[in-house]
């Protein structure tokens, strides 16, 4: 986050509109939500037949949601800029939510309700051994 | 805090007692309009629909047979009074919400700005010599330590406070006042030690800020270095909330799942399951404080940017038409930002809560395991949100007082990152709890 030197598209963009490359971002931010909230209120598709499904919303809100965590990271974080040991510490903990979310996350669905008793609150370790 | 360039007077610090004053009659004033005044109206108009619908009920039960267009009439009613209630709840919660919002802010810039003005002077004196070893401006503080030794204390006691919070509102219940003192002197720690902070940060004007000397940060501000990462150990905060949740959410057979013909849910009538997001989603007015929280961090991100932005302009010219007006001077521009952003962060938290008290009327509270994950994992990211508002509340004073340049930004550039994290933090939960 902070001032840097324009280059590539920021350069155009400020050259072309006079308005910077946080300006931009700060645009398309709120037109992806949006997007989104669009993305489910509408059942199908505006002006169309074409339904929007649960799969269509999953996909929708994932690639907004990349989307919009880059442009926030990227721009208004300025890691697009700073040495590249500020996205390795960002992305350190990647390995662990990767594994948080495929191991716990997805691994096994009936997992909650299927804990072993004792896991469960209210499990007497006397009354059962 | 390091680097003490610069020398500020005591008698500064009493302006933070005039702010906390002004931030409490605002609050005081607000919570009159809408905690009570606007709240009454709304109270009585949902009594007089309660009671409407009730004799209707009556009425038509006395009859005998219920017609399809009374029915129709009664549920009609029935929303409406419904709507009522949701509306009475909307303003009584915000009443309150900015209410003990205006009552923190006041706390931490009020008592911290009067122990500060207390104290004997406002230079870098600390009855220590190694200043000058260190480049004549710098050591390190020991606030953070008495910061985290306060929150020890809160902690502690917190089990009772929480109790004694319900106490309250219900006089079968009963607090430990030993622990309940205990988490009072943690609050008091907190905010001698917040105080402390700002003391030595109040002064600095850019001068011996600490640069990093080995492997992996060298040659990059200390500061910032650590709050990357600390922003680092909160992404796997929030992983853990996401991951139980999505752990959950893929077991549960919400109606979503249920209509959309998902094989593991044939069988699972509709309604088995609730999510936050199935009330929520219902229709545009639930949905609205959700959505309307998401714009108001994106565009408070926005804010932060513009007064760092503003900050580190050496050309800064003043704006001509409405702007130049409002913001005449740099340190008025960057002050100005500062509290727009104050402000949003602020609907954010009072929106939140009258979200929370209408899904609570709905019946969805934390005694589910759908409620237990939304209110944590939602409540968790609105603390991260209000905590940053009381750091926000220093900065908006040090704006108007000392003020900030090219030189002395660092401290909105490393709080803008905080911030814009918990927009990002924001990015994921709003898909997930909201829209999915």
């Amino acid at each position: 986050m902070g001032e840097h030197a324009t280059k590539g598209l920021e350069h155009w963009l400020m050259t072309k509109t006079g308005k910077d490359i946080y300006f931009w971002n700060f645009l398309v931010l709120m037109f992806f939500t949006l997007f989104e909230v669009g993305a489910v209120f509408f059942e199908k598709i505006p002006g169309t037949e074409i339904k929007i499904t649960k799969m269509a919303v999953w996909i929708i809100l994932i690639v907004v949601g990349i989307v919009k965590g880059f442009g926030i990271a990227a721009f208004f974080m300025h890691l697009k800029d700073d040495p590249r040991i500020y996205t390795r510490t960002a992305l350190f903990p990647v390995l662990f939510v990767i594994l948080m979310l495929w191991g716990i996350g997805l691994s096994n669905p009936a997992g909650v309700t299927d804990l072993p008793s004792w896991c469960t609150p209210n499990w007497d370790y006397a009354e059962t051994r | 805090m390091s680097g003490h360039g610069a020398q500020v007077e005591n008698g500064i610090w009493m302006r933070a007692v005039m702010m906390g004053g002004i931030i409490l009659t605002i609050g005081v004033l607000l919570f009159a309009t809408l905690g009570v005044a606007m709240a009454d109206v709304k109270h009585d108009t949902w009594e007089e629909l309660e009671d409407e619908y009730h004799h209707k009920e009556v009425e038509y039960a006395l009859d005998g047979n219920i017609t399809a267009a009374e029915a129709k009439s009664l549920d009609h009613l029935h929303h409406e009074e419904v709507g009522a209630h949701l509306s009475y709840l909307s303003y009584r919660v915000s009443g309150i919400t900015i209410l003990l919002m205006s009552i923190t802010y006041t706390t931490f810039i009020g008592v911290g700005g009067f122990l500060n003005a207390s104290k004997p002077n406002g230079d870098d004196d600390h009855g220590d010599d190694h200043g000058d070893a260190y480049g004549g401006d710098h050591h390190g503080s020991a606030s953070p330590i008495i910061f985290a030794f306060g929150i020890l204390l809160f902690l502690a006691g917190f089990p009772d406070f929480a109790i004694a919070c319900k106490a309250m509102l219900n006089s079968s219940v009963t607090a430990d006042l030993g622990m309940l003192t205990l988490s009072l002197v943690g609050l008091l720690t907190i905010v001698i030690a917040v105080s402390n902070w700002w003391f030595e940060d109040l002064p600095f004007n850019g001068e011996g800020e600490q640069i990093a000397t080995s492997y992996p940060f060298e040659g990059e501000h200390i500061r910032k270095a650590g709050l990357w990462v600390f922003i680092m150990s909160e992404i796997m905060v929030f992983a853990t909330f996401f991951s139980s949740y999505l752990r959950m959410r893929t077991e549960w057979c919400t109606d979503w799942a249920i209509r959309d013909g998902v094989e593991a849910c044939k069988d699972v009538p509709e309604g088995t399951v609730v999510t936050a997001s199935d009330l929520l989603r219902y229709d545009f007015a639930t949905l609205l404080p959700g959505a309307i929280n998401t714009f108001a961090l994106i565009i408070s991100s926005y804010t932060i940017v513009l007064a760092l932005k503003t900050a580190r302009n050496k050309d800064w010219k003043a704006k001509t038409g409405l702007m130049g007006k409002i913001m005449p001077t740099r340190k008025a521009e960057i002050r100005n930002y500062l509290i727009a952003t104050l402000l949003l962060g602020s609907l954010f938290i009072v929106l939140k809560l009258v979200e929370w008290s209408h899904l609570v009327a709905e019946g969805f509270d934390i005694g589910t395991v759908q409620g237990s994950i939304f209110y944590i994992a939602t409540g968790a990211h609105g603390l991260h949100v209000f905590i940053g508002l009381l750091v926000m509340l220093y900065l908006v004073f040090k704006a108007d007082t000392v003020g900030f340049d090219e030189d002395n930004a660092q401290g909105i550039e490393y709080f803008g990152l905080y911030w814009h994290f918990v927009d990002l933090a924001w990015v994921v939960i709003f898909p997930a709890f909201y829209l999915y």
